[in-house]
């Protein structure tokens, strides 16, 4: 006798099943609650309002604002901590750089550390009153105002690559220890300087790493909220708040999860077009 | 093949960022059937539970909290069914779980505490159960004795929901050894040809913070962070020109000139008398520069004045130099916390017990000895609690703040309503908007969001 389903079916079918309902369940809920004018206050009452949730952010001036402000954080954060992550790994994998493995340990740490504790201890540390970063910089006759709305998401960008720009390290580090040695040694016996060996030879074999590195962090800087949260709630007005704060703010202290749900889902969007844009740019540059 | 594994991935990814949004929720009672009356509609008070009983009750991590610890163990000595649990969290995780107690079908929470612009949005959505036969079954319990403006933001559509708990109202703490100072006096008296006294108008307090800041000492510690914080000071500030944020017709008046007046000076005290680069303090840092000497004068919750002026608390040698006053032009922004008893808790007679017991003249009246922000006109003025608490100059102080108070917002959208028109207020102190646009963007938000059922 036959089985049902073909033993491959089978295999796959606890996690599919398992998918469905810690992924797939509650993302169709939160499409219907997006497709509703569902309030927690008032659940009962939900009503289907189609798209009116979702056209409604169109002439919302706070909701794009949010997404203005999250692109910036994402776009500074990580490119930043690209360009750090990358010549830290330079420094790292060179045989010649001392103490390089107790640098390798130490430099890793701060990925390790819950994102809402970094930012409240960056929130004492830049802190005008008490904080030792603003007190050094004044003892040079430097004044940064740390969270003044001209720096605020400039800070929280910077707060960012403090911790994860390790986590670029760690990834671009391990695509360099599996280059292979022959293009090096060509490059080497034509000559090349150093520069020019990192230009034309590193670059181009770490592509594939790099893109992963950047894509992963990309998605993550874009959930930007613990920073956020613990340091300047989004002010000073709107200028950092992110969307994923703005989120939180209308579904989790306004309740009004319908149109909350449907930022979510634009969010998914724009994650989706900056992720198929980077994609073709980088293929096009291969080519 | 690979390309596409990945972007599979990323999807997944992508999506899992929305996952971690809204999340199912059962259904809630609709506000009809909560508002049936209490199931203790008899004239008689509740009777106590024939089986043991345990009471979990939300409560915010604050001093407050403390002194309720610390008397719930005489409730329980003389009710020895009923157990008292208490769950203290800070106050930015209190609002969701409050929520989430409400929508499960038996409540988390027996009790819970309720801040005042909640008030109207849970008692309107069906969540807390009416009192009002309760408090009549109580006898002694005299609900009128609570100062009226505090009473009255637990009083929904005619209904007792809440009753009072303690009192954040704001009021203005000063250096007043700087004030009762003979060198300063002589200074502002030859430059502004008047005596230094504290302000009782808003261009009197922008005067005297200057005066201060040209001493070396900053004339006010201001709380301008975004949200609640800017709304709550300077909201005293627009009673002081005259304005509100809505008139007694609910009509949006934040726009209007008192508005502007109340906020192009708020602006002016920041930019020339507050202490740099302070946009986004609160309370706290309000607090720690007037303890640690650098600010004269701050607007804040009255019970800071026995903080600052404890010996050997935060502000070390300078303390008992503090002095509390109404705020310029009298009127205050009211804050309170009131006890609520959920519509889905099985134990509402217990849960009433406990409350009343707390909340009475005798045990209220403990309370505010022991360092609680009072909330009865009978405690305020009882010698006793003047002897034994921080003095009848305070208390006196504080009853006149209290008379002569009112909320930020009421209404089943204050909470959204403080928070916008605090980042409106925000971004004009940071220069972002213009006084103007601000005040004109925060009419309309308020509009657009009172318009809502």
């Amino acid at each position: 006798m036959q089985p049902l389903l073909h033993l491959k079916y089978r295999l796959l079918a606890p996690l599919v099943l398992v998918l469905g309902a810690v992924i797939g369940y509650p993302l169709a809920f939160s499409l219907w609650v997006s497709l509703h004018n569902y309030t927690l206050t008032a659940i009962g009452q939900a009503k289907l309002v189609g798209a009116a949730n979702y056209l409604g952010l169109l002439a919302n001036p706070s909701y794009w604002r949010a997404i203005g402000n999250t692109v910036t954080f994402v776009l500074v954060a990580v490119g930043l901590e690209l360009i750090l992550g990358f010549g830290l790994a330079l420094l790292l994998h060179h045989r010649a750089t001392p103490l390089r493995h107790l640098f390798r340990s130490l430099l890793l740490t701060p990925m390790f550390i819950t994102p809402i504790a970094v930012g409240l201890m960056f929130r004492f540390l830049l802190n005008s009153q008490l904080g030792i970063i603003p007190q050094a910089l004044k003892a040079l006759g430097i004044h940064v105002d740390w969270f003044g709305s001209r720096l605020a998401l400039f800070s929280l960008a910077l707060i960012d690559v403090w911790q994860w720009t390790p986590f670029m390290l760690l990834l671009l580090l391990a695509g360099l220890e599996a280059l292979p040695t022959e293009p090096f040694e060509a490059a080497r016996v034509d000559g090349a300087s150093g520069w020019n060996m990192v230009r034309y030879v590193t670059l181009p074999l770490m592509r594939p790493v790099i893109l992963a590195a950047v894509v992963i962090r990309m998605l993550d800087a874009f959930k930007v909220y613990e920073y956020v949260y613990a340091i300047t709630r989004g002010g000073p007005g709107e200028s950092t708040e992110t969307i994923q704060y703005h989120i939180y703010r209308v579904g989790f202290l306004y309740f009004r999860m319908g149109e909350a749900a449907a930022m979510a889902y634009t969010l998914i969007i724009v994650v989706l077009i900056l992720v198929i844009l980077l994609f073709y740019v980088l293929r096009r540059s291969a080519t | 093949m690979k390309g596409k594994l990945l972007i599979t991935i990323l999807l997944a990814l992508a999506l899992g960022i929305a996952a971690c949004g809204p999340k199912p929720t059962p259904a809630a009672t609709p506000a009809s059937e909560a508002e049936t009356p209490a199931a203790a509609a008899t004239t008689a008070p509740p009777a106590p539970p024939s089986e043991t009983v345990t009471l979990t009750v939300i409560m915010e991590q604050v001093p407050d909290y403390d002194i309720v610890a610390q008397l719930t163990p005489q409730f329980e000595a003389k009710n020895p069914n009923i157990k008292i649990k208490f769950d203290a969290m800070p106050y930015d995780a209190m609002r969701d779980k409050i929520l989430t107690s409400f929508l499960a079908p038996q409540a988390t929470y027996d009790i819970i505490i309720v801040d005042n612009p909640w008030m109207d949005e849970f008692a309107k959505a069906g969540f807390l159960t009416p009192l009002d036969e309760y408090i009549a079954a109580t006898p002694g319990y005299d609900f009128n004795d609570f100062v009226g403006p505090v009473r009255e933001i637990g009083v929904v559509d005619g209904k007792v929901y809440g009753v009072p708990y303690y009192n954040y109202a704001l009021g203005m703490i000063v250096r007043q050894d700087l004030f009762d100072n003979p060198d300063y006096q002589a200074k502002y008296q030859a430059k502004y040809g008047k005596p230094l006294t504290v302000p009782t108008t808003l261009e009197d307090y922008v005067q005297v913070g200057q005066f201060f800041k040209e001493q070396g000492i900053y004339g006010a510690a201001m709380q301008p962070q975004r949200g609640y914080k800017v709304f709550e000071e300077w909201k005293n500030w627009l009673y002081a020109a005259g304005g509100d944020l809505m008139d007694a017709q609910g009509n949006v008046i934040i726009d209007n000139e008192a508005a502007q007046k109340a906020l192009e000076l708020y602006i002016e005290m920041y930019k020339t008398a507050a202490p740099p680069d302070s946009l986004n303090w609160g309370f706290d840092e309000s607090l720690r520069s007037m303890a640690a000497g650098e600010s004269a004068t701050m607007i804040s919750y009255n019970w800071m004045l026995p903080t600052l002026n404890k010996p050997g608390g935060p502000a070390g040698d300078l303390a008992g130099k503090f002095a509390l006053y109404e705020v310029p032009g009298g009127k205050a922004v009211l804050g309170t916390w009131h006890w609520a008893i959920p519509h889905n808790t099985p134990n509402k007679d217990a849960a009433w017990m406990f409350v009343s017991w707390l909340t009475s003249k005798m045990v209220d009246k403990q309370r505010v000895i022991m360092g609680g922000a009072p909330t009865r006109v009978s405690v305020m003025t009882d010698t006793e609690v003047w002897e034994k608490g921080f003095g009848k100059g305070y208390y006196e102080t504080v009853l006149k703040i209290l008379e002569d108070a009112e909320p930020l917002a009421r209404g089943p959208h204050a909470e959204e309503i403080i928070n916008e028109v605090g980042t409106y207020l925000n971004s004009a102190v940071a220069g972002e908007m213009s006084v103007a646009q601000a005040l004109k963007a925060a009419a309309e938000k308020t509009r657009e969001i009172s318009a809502r059922p």
